[in-house]
């Protein structure tokens, strides 16, 4: 880096203020990201003591090993995108109908009605869910109506419907944000033209709200690759994510080694495929509109 | 003070030319110490409190339908101290978290096969006996006293025992069980989606090393294949696992599960049709301890809460509401005649005979722990 | 379009339903209704352990939050003056504490401060000029939550800031730099009004995030219990309808103070328009 003149004084003290600004962030990223996942990385090295934790070795084979933890990698890749693509299904036409049908005096009321539900604890809402999917919630009513005997809970689906729950508002937001940022005049100006609704809704509306899209689906993608609370809630113990395999090795096998290498696998995962995931959309148009917010 | 001066000081204290104390005088580092310490009290925590008045708090960790919530209120309206209880599904868990450490924990409630590794990790202190009067060794059981004892020293003192078997809805299995293999068949058979096993390795896989027969504390490699095996081809028709199985089971969703002998009471007594079976090849029998950890932070309080549920009255009471056995003669007089007979509280002589306790290096082994977490993440 | 929308609203909705009507259980079952009563609302206030992990709940978000908010904002103002490597160590830092999940987060601060602590500690007890057994030792609380919450929250409240400031009309700013304001003055009169929407957004949403995170907590908390802590330690125990009250309580003050916030505001607006 070039340094400032002697003359350049004014030049030097907006430095001084730039470095000022950004020391305690700086700080910030280094004590409690560069440093913890760079111990991890160490400890992915190391073996496990005799009665658990860490003992100084190096040895790669724990990342030899990861393929013992296969189904909990292949759960959490299958379900984290069914589940995003599901979410997406289910926001899509209410975010529609908020941004473009509903009046707008009622669109700040109803957008709030999306968002209230989050200000209960998560595990409170998450504990609902267990009552209402268990023996005496749905499937008791579902028998009562003579329908048949079902099981929902600590099934994949329960799972499914605890995701979808959970990550509703992130996949609404954005996407109303596009598509109320859009021009009605265009779809007007598509009817007019002859255009069904069903094709100017394929060719106008949904290319428009694409950045909308493309960040609710990254948003809740992230979320479901390291959940690892509502399948332990809901799948009691049967449905493993990559983080109840996490949890699981600290906690009960407590060793840290083979989780720290399950962690960085992990992290390699998700930079890989949201970095992929991002050159792709760009690629498709989106455009700069798309950033990780 | 510059880096070379500094230095120097540290040679000549490393070479024992100085004192520590002379040490920390010259290069300040002592006083440093000090009032970072009075200027943070949040940051720098003082080690615990020895001994003097109990405080405000406790924190207790235990398993889950353990105690008569009764008593910590009894124990609080007495002393003042509010009962903070912790819920844990195994052994293993509370280790990790020890081992982690900073937990805050004051009393907690450890397995026979766990204490001599919580000793030599250094987890737990020896327990001063003089702060338990009501704890009388003389009138326990002497195996129960023995577990908790290592070279002489008491680390720990016996809570109540039990076994490990399983619970039947009787109203929905029909066929008699009476066996392990009974549970692993009809599990994987005719009720697929309804049994339940334990989220930690030691029951859930001795038990199905019962399956073949194996002993139960099995760390032969080609028994625990076996198990494993068995477990995997089980995993799909399990209905959940997990440690807390008493709400599943009274709500009809899970008809079978692997039980603890008060967890099988508690049920059996609000409903009858839910039977308690020890299978008869074997498995385990076991005995929990109040124990003490390192560093506790109202160490004071945790002694008291030992000692006032010790106290032969109040344990009455505790058996009566848990339904595990005691090991204290001096409790059990205090106890109804058909609690004492309850055939699933003490099991026929020969169901008891086959069954194992639970060995530390069972707890330990690492071949376990995986096989554990291979069949989870199935 | 009409009833499939409130469709979805029913099932975000059907468990909110659930938790309250529990919440007015007599019973001490969470699952089995016996009867009106507020009991339960007494018990969760009476309770000193409720009281307390509320407490500490809203000690660790409002000051993750604050901390978050004001460093992220600093470093967003500053981060376009940079470049190269400084520029991008932030970037990628921004990027990898987001896409980082929070378990991760959560177990790695725990080995790493198990980790430190341990180390310090040693040196502690060395250099303690008393008895050893009473030198100052290190241990997780209050600071370790509130330094992993601040990592998250950090890196969303520079994005946030620095996507509003990239939408900003940066001639502003060169315009009271022309007017010879002060650096600090710029910043005060026409940055900072600027950015506030998304500063005051950032805060929220920290400490939203902060409130009611349980994963991260969990392993960094040491003894220091907060409200989710609490909440997943009482479904453990089995669930009472005291858990429902606690929630049923969350829910009405946080939408009173939504509502407030917005009744003020609409009513802020107006004067202040005529002011400026």
């Amino acid at each position: 880096m070039a340094t400032a003149t002697q003359s350049d004084q004014a030049e030097r003290r907006t430095r001084w203020i730039t470095v000022l600004l950004l020391a305690p962030s700086a700080f910030w990223y280094l004590a409690l990201l560069v440093v913890p996942l760079a111990i991890v990385v160490v400890f992915s090295f190391g073996e496990r003591a005799a009665a658990g934790g860490y003992q100084a070795a190096f040895t790669i084979a724990n990342y030899l090993n990861l393929p013992a933890r296969a189904a909990a990698f292949r759960n959490t890749l299958i379900l984290a995108p069914v589940g995003t693509i599901v979410c997406l299904l289910a926001a899509y036409p209410l975010a529609y109908y908020l941004a473009i049908k509903a009046s707008p005096r009622m669109r700040l009321f109803l957008l709030i009605l999306v968002i209230v539900p989050f200000w209960t604890s998560f595990l409170i809402r998450t504990y609902a869910w267990m009552f209402i999917l268990g023996g005496r919630g749905l499937p008791a009513v579902i028998e009562w109506l003579g329908l048949g005997e079902v099981r929902l809970i600590n099934t994949p689906l329960s799972v499914l419907i605890g995701m979808v729950y959970g990550y509703l508002p992130l996949m609404v937001f954005p996407i109303f944000v596009s598509l109320e940022r859009l021009d009605k005049r265009l779809i007007e100006a598509a009817a007019d033209l002859g255009s069904n609704p069903w094709r100017s809704f394929l060719q106008v509306t949904l290319p428009l709200s694409a950045p909308g899209v493309i960040t609710g689906c990254m948003l809740v993608f992230i979320l479901l690759m390291g959940e690892y609370l509502i399948p332990q809630l809901l799948g009691g113990g049967k449905v493993f994510f990559i983080g109840n395999a996490l949890v699981d090795l600290f906690l009960q096998s407590r060793n840290w080694p083979f989780g720290s290498a399950v962690a960085m696998g992990l992290v390699v995962i998700m930079l890989a495929t949201v970095t992929i995931y991002l050159r792709v959309t760009r690629r498709y148009g989106a455009g700069r509109d798309v950033s990780l917010l | 003070m510059d880096r070379k001066e500094f230095t120097y000081h540290l040679r000549r204290w490393q070479k024992g030319s100085i004192s520590r104390r002379q040490f920390l005088g010259v290069t300040g580092l002592g006083v440093a110490t000090a009032v970072l310490a009075k200027a943070m009290p949040e940051l720098v925590m003082p080690r615990a409190a020895y001994a003097g008045d109990l405080g405000d708090r406790v924190s207790l960790t235990t398993w889950p339908n353990y105690h008569d919530p009764k008593n910590f209120e009894d124990f609080t309206a007495k002393t003042g101290v509010a009962v903070e209880v912790n819920v844990f599904g195994s052994n293993e868990e509370m280790l990790a978290k020890l081992q982690a450490g900073g937990t805050g924990w004051d009393l907690f409630v450890p397995t026979n096969y766990t204490i001599s590794t919580y000793k030599e990790l250094d987890l737990i202190e020896p327990l001063d006996l003089s702060l338990l009067p009501a704890y009388d060794p003389a009138a326990m059981e002497q195996r129960f006293v023995e577990a908790g004892t290592i070279d002489g020293k008491t680390y720990a003192v016996s809570k109540d025992w039990g076994t490990t078997g399983y619970a039947v809805n009787t109203k929905k299995i029909t066929e008699k069980m009476t066996s392990w293999k009974d549970f692993w068949d009809l599990a994987m058979g005719k009720y697929t989606g309804r049994a339940m096993v334990h989220d930690y390795q030691l029951t859930t896989i001795g038990n199905a090393l019962k399956y073949y027969g194996y002993s139960f504390n099995s760390i032969d490699p080609k028994e625990l294949g076996d198990a494993e095996k068995l477990l995997l081809a089980a995993k799909p028709h399990l209905f959940a696992i997990n440690s807390d199985y008493q709400p599943s089971m009274r709500n009809g969703d899970a008809w079978l599960t692997v039980c603890w002998t008060g967890d099988g009471k508690q049920m059996h007594r609000d409903m009858p049709e839910i039977e308690y079976v020890i299978g008869k090849e074997g498995g385990e029998i076991w005995s929990d301890f109040y124990a003490v950890p390192k560093g506790a932070p109202h160490r004071a309080a945790g002694y008291a809460l030992a000692n006032f549920l010790l106290t032969p009255e109040v344990n009455a009471k505790e058996v009566q509401a848990h339904g595990y056995p005691s090991a204290d003669s001096r409790t059990n007089k205090l106890l109804p005649k058909e609690l004492l007979e309850d055939p699933i509280m003490y099991p026929a002589a020969e169901l008891l005979a086959p069954l194992e306790f639970g060995a530390a290096a069972t707890l330990t082994n690492p071949a376990r722990a995986e096989i554990m977490a291979r069949f989870k993440s199935a | 379009m009409r009833a499939y929308s409130i469709a979805v609203y029913l099932f975000l909705y059907a468990p909110i339903v659930l938790i309250v009507l529990f919440s007015f259980n007599s019973g001490n079952n969470a699952s089995d209704f016996q009867g009106f009563s507020t009991l339960w609302y007494g018990k969760a206030a009476n309770n000193r352990f409720v009281i307390e992990a509320v407490t500490h709940s809203l000690i660790v978000a409002s000051s993750s939050a604050s901390l978050a908010t004001v460093f992220g904002t600093m470093a967003a103002l500053a981060i376009q003056r940079v470049r190269g490597a400084a520029r991008l160590f932030f970037d990628a830092m921004t990027y990898i504490a987001i896409m980082v999940p929070g378990i991760v987060i959560g177990i790695s601060t725990l080995i790493a401060l198990v980790t430190t602590f341990g180390l310090v500690n040693n040196i502690l007890t060395t250099i303690w000029p008393g008895d050893p057994a009473t030198a100052p030792q290190l241990g997780m609380g209050f600071g370790s939550i509130i330094a992993a919450h601040t990592l998250f929250s950090l890196a969303l409240v520079i994005v946030i800031v620095r996507a509003r400031i990239a939408g900003m009309d940066r001639s502003l700013m060169e315009a009271s730099a022309d007017l010879y304001a002060t650096p600090w003055g710029t910043f005060r009169q026409v940055t900072l009004p600027l950015i506030l929407p998304a500063v005051v957004a950032g805060f929220l949403l920290s400490f939203t995030f902060s409130f009611d995170d349980f994963v991260v907590a969990f392993w960094v908390a040491g003894s220091k219990t907060t409200l989710p802590i609490y909440i997943f330690a009482s479904i453990r125990r089995g669930v009472t309808p005291e858990i429902n009250a606690i929630g049923t309580v969350v829910l009405t003050v946080s939408l009173i103070l939504l509502f407030s916030a917005q009744f003020l505001l609409r009513r802020g607006e107006k004067p202040k328009a005529k002011a400026a």
